[in-house]
């Protein structure tokens, strides 16, 4: 028995469909730690995901390898989270403060403000009025978080980076994508402004 | 006569990574593949360390009892051993010692989440500092020692 012989010429055929056959655990471990495409559903991310979710459904590119293995995760990021209360469902929101922050929450939560505790992070949807995020559920361990949103492919006239789907288009000083952006901006300073950042002295 | 067949296989394979090097590479690659995903879903090997579990060391899947291996609510880069408690809907004693709560505080346990406890009360960061955990967090339950260290 030679090692030549036992793997790879015992037929031809035979050791073609095991050589492409190897490879599908290759691929498996690709998505689970590095890269994998989803469709995003629901419309509490909206607008910056699924603006037309009557027309069509979002689909992008999620990052599992800054945050499994470098454990990445900034104030801002759009992430897809395990839901506290379902561990076969992915949620999709985006992190508004991390560890230490102070944040003002907003009404079905019990407290007015909140310390972030160790490990933690708050998440909220873009579209505050329906979305189910940490304002019902509290702060989320970051163990719970899956993937970052990093590319969008479909719908074709927002294909590219997520930071440059809002600020890509040249904005001039009226008319819609102008009021867009505006929107974008006031809606990012409120976000902020209810966000005590740790500072760093402490 | 068994030891020269390995060693004519051990021949024939170091001719083989020599003559195909890229080949080798793919397989190494493609097996440590199959090796990870077993690790992640099926079952593999953790070396448990710290003094939260001291006094001890079933297959059905969540029991109140059950020791489990779950991603830190305070760390996301920290496993911990830990024992159940609770399942979702259970009323539970938050700390029967009363040292972080009073004994006479009860919390319900919500949907999707377990309350979980290390054996040595005295020296664990359970349930009682950081409340219910995730089902999600739960990497697995421990089904065997192994081993054990014998100087902890």
């Amino acid at each position: 028995m030679s090692f030549r012989r036992f793997t790879f010429h015992t037929s031809k055929n035979r050791g073609k469909w095991l050589s492409a056959l190897l490879w599908v655990p290759v691929g498996l471990v690709f998505t689970k730690c590095g890269y994998t495409v989803m469709a995003v559903r629901g419309t509490s991310m909206q607008p910056t995901l699924n603006p037309e979710p009557l027309i069509r459904r979002d689909i992008a590119v999620f990052d599992r390898y800054s945050v499994s293995s470098l454990h990445d995760v900034r104030r801002g990021d759009i992430v897809a989270f395990k839901s506290p209360g379902n561990a076969n469902e992915l949620l999709v929101k985006r992190v508004l403060a991390l560890e230490g922050d102070v944040v003002q929450t907003l009404p079905p939560y019990p407290d007015k403000e909140v310390t972030i505790p160790a490990g933690h992070s708050w998440v909220e949807g873009d579209e505050s009025f329906r979305t189910f995020d940490s304002n019902r559920f509290g702060p989320i361990p970051l163990g719970l978080v899956d993937s970052k949103v990093m590319f969008i492919l479909w719908p074709l006239n927002r294909f590219g980076w997520l930071s440059s789907t809002t600020g890509g288009e040249k904005i001039s000083s009226q008319g819609s994508p102008w009021r867009k952006g505006h929107a974008e901006v006031e809606r990012e300073r409120w976000r902020s402004s209810r966000v005590t950042v740790k500072s760093k002295l402490d | 006569m068994f030891r020269n067949q390995i060693l004519s296989t051990l021949r024939h394979g170091l001719g083989y990574c020599t003559k195909y090097p890229l080949t080798v590479a793919l397989r190494l690659v493609q097996g440590f593949c199959v090796a990870h995903l077993f690790n992640e879903y099926v079952g593999g090997f953790r070396l448990v360390q710290g003094p939260s579990m001291m006094p001890t060391f079933s297959p059905n899947p969540e029991m109140r009892g059950d020791l489990v291996v779950a991603v830190s609510p305070r760390d996301p880069r920290a496993l911990v051993c830990k024992r159940i408690i609770g399942l979702p809907g259970d009323v539970v004693c938050v700390d029967p010692t009363g040292e972080y709560a009073p004994s006479t505080e009860h919390v319900y346990v919500p949907k999707g989440h377990l309350w979980l406890m290390g054996d040595n009360a005295s020296w664990s960061r359970d349930s009682r500092t950081y409340g219910p955990v995730p089902m999600a967090l739960i990497r697995g339950i421990i089904v065997a020692r192994v081993s054990r260290r014998p100087h902890v």
